[in-house]
């Protein structure tokens, strides 16, 4: 019995954990990348990125499988290297991943943007490559906005439902994450484990933001004003 | 020694100028959106122009032809921002040590020990920069551009934020540490007094390009256009035309008052028949006892008095329209009180009369 309650817990914490670490690194990439990006593709690459957040769990889902599919492009791949992600632990992450990636890059994106160009450039003045430019004065000062985003994708990711039905599908103790898990406890009438599930991530969530907030309350404030 | 020839296109706008300076303190004057900051930045490497050369200390730094672009940071080329943009998160040590990570411990350490010590900044080092004031923060700004021993330093508008007497006392410290460094500075500003107390050299940008390029003596002196004449503070502007010219000195007919003024001749050749443009500075105006040479009979348009001088607007008796006022500038020890609508005399000092193109 405990064991039907673990399960999709474990399950859970491993997607949004994985989920959210990849989510933060592809999402600050993109971010940064298109926060000075003044190319004819902005736009295009813009729209591109919040798709997923705009678009039904369903349709990402199916994407997704088309995708990944058997017959998809990335499937074909998969498959010629003898593996297969449909239906499996790591399709949860792709969903996941897929599904909280517009909400890192948006808010990052604007936290980047924030940013004053001048400290940036001083910093190039004086001698910094762009690599360090990014670590020691861009990511330090948009730092707030990069926890909030992350906060949210995290949000996201542990509530993630629809794509990840469709992708991974329902299989005890391999692919059913909490959300997973709880719907189909309601479908099956058993209102006890839908109601334990629910508490157990209403809980945690509502206790990993209050540790975010504390903590990002404790890192450098951003400088208010300039110019 | 810098040498920059720039080019840039950008919607609406060229960039297009040629400038050098061997060590020496070159001022860029010019009207806000005239390309001075982003001549600055094509510079030290933050923006790249579409075509040119740039070569400080016989270094190329940038050459379209040869494809040589050197990033900032290997320029050698140090840069205070207007707003001095200090990296808000680090203390004033960790912002003047962020250029000078390279350097083994002792050195820096030694280094910015330094460097506090010469920007009067030694109690401050473990502040944030928003714990600073205004000069403060531009010390730490001049500080961290200093620590990497650049050969040429910037500064964009270094003083447009600060009020008046620091302003004043910040200059003075400038020009201190000027004299201690080994090479050359380049200085924007669009404040007129503020060029001419700082700088040897000066460049006159107006819309992207560089109008005058000389000595201060020379630019402010012997302005080559009206352009030039009015970015510099010669307000009165007059079309004239030369009746004669001997040894020194030429008369200037002007049509607009139907007058003759008598014209000490500096740099430009004169030819009688001449059509050119004679300028005065309004501080250069005095008022006279009795009628002369170059004395006008005057009536005030307007007195508007300061603290120690009174600005006025004259129309002159010849002048029946009222379209060719004079601005001037009087010091109020050497005057009595100027009421609007009052007649008096002027005089135009020969030697303060700018001959100049169109």
């Amino acid at each position: 019995m405990p064991n039907d309650y673990l399960s999709p817990l474990l399950i859970s914490f491993r997607t949004v954990l994985i989920g959210t670490i990849i989510t933060f690194f592809l999402g600050i990439a993109a971010a940064r990348w298109l926060a000075r990006y003044q190319g004819r593709l902005k736009n295009i690459l813009d729209s591109l990125f919040i798709l997923p957040m705009v678009l039904p769990p369903t349709v990402v889902g199916y994407s997704l499988l088309l995708l990944f599919g058997a017959n998809g492009p990335i499937g074909k791949i998969l498959l010629y290297l003898g593996t297969s992600v449909v239906f499996s632990w790591p399709a949860t992450v792709i969903a996941a991943v897929v599904v909280s990636f517009p909400l890192m890059y948006l808010t990052a994106r604007g936290a980047f943007e924030q940013v004053d160009p001048n400290i940036e450039d001083a910093a190039r003045t004086l001698g910094a490559s762009e690599w360090r430019v990014f670590w020691t004065v861009t990511l330090p000062l948009a730092w707030p906005g990069v926890a909030s985003a992350t906060v949210l994708a995290l949000g996201r990711a542990l509530g993630e439902f629809g794509a990840t039905l469709m992708l991974a599908g329902n299989i005890p103790g391999r692919t059913t994450t909490i959300p997973v898990a709880i719907y189909f406890a309601i479908q099956a009438g058993d209102n006890v484990r839908a109601l334990v599930l629910s508490a157990i991530v209403l809980i945690f969530a509502f206790l990993s933001l209050l540790a975010i907030a504390r903590w990002k309350g404790r890192l450098p404030k951003r400088r208010i004003v300039s110019q | 020694m810098l040498k920059a020839i720039i080019k840039r296109s950008l919607p609406g706008f060229k960039l297009d100028v040629e400038l050098s300076t061997n060590r020496d303190l070159l001022v860029v004057l010019g009207p806000s959106g005239s390309g001075k900051t982003m001549t600055l930045q094509c510079i030290a490497g933050l923006c790249r122009p579409d075509e040119g050369y740039i070569e400080l200390n016989n270094r190329v730094l940038f050459d379209s032809a040869k494809g040589v672009n050197i990033p900032p940071g290997k320029r050698k080329v140090g840069f205070v921002f207007q707003n001095y943009a200090l990296f808000p998160h680090l203390s004033v040590v960790d912002n003047i040590a962020y250029g000078i990570r390279n350097l083994p411990t002792t050195e820096a350490t030694e280094k910015i020990k330094n460097l506090l010590a010469l920007l009067h900044l030694e109690q401050l080092g473990d502040r944030l920069p928003r714990q600073l004031s205004a000069g403060q923060q531009q010390r730490v700004a001049i500080a961290r551009a200093l620590a990497p021993e650049p050969e040429i330093i910037l500064l964009d508008e270094p003083f447009s934020a600060l009020d008046t007497q620091l302003r004043e006392r910040l200059e003075l410290e400038l020009l201190t540490l000027y004299d201690g460094f080994n090479g050359s500075m380049v200085l924007v500003t669009h404040d007129l007094t503020e060029g001419y107390r700082l700088g040897s050299r000066v460049a006159v940008f107006q819309s992207g390009n560089i109008i005058q390029h000389d000595s201060k003596e020379a630019i402010f002196g012997e302005p080559v256009n009206r352009t030039v004449a009015r970015l510099t503070g010669v307000r009165n502007q007059m079309d004239g035309v030369v009746k004669s010219a001997t040894n020194g000195n030429a008369e200037i007919y002007v049509p607009a008052w139907d007058a003759y003024l008598t014209v000490t001749v500096r740099r430009l050749p004169v030819i009688p028949g001449q059509r050119i443009v004679l300028g005065i500075r309004p501080e250069f105006i005095e008022l006279a006892q009795k009628a002369g040479e170059n004395v006008f009979s005057v009536t005030v348009l307007q007195a508007v008095e300061s603290i120690a001088v009174t600005s006025c607007r004259f129309r002159l008796r010849q002048d029946t329209q009222g379209r060719h006022p004079l601005s001037a500038t009087l010091a109020k020890s050497q005057i009595r009180d100027l009421r609007d609508g009052e007649e008096c005399l002027i005089y135009l000092p020969p030697k303060q009369l700018i001959i100049m193109n169109e």
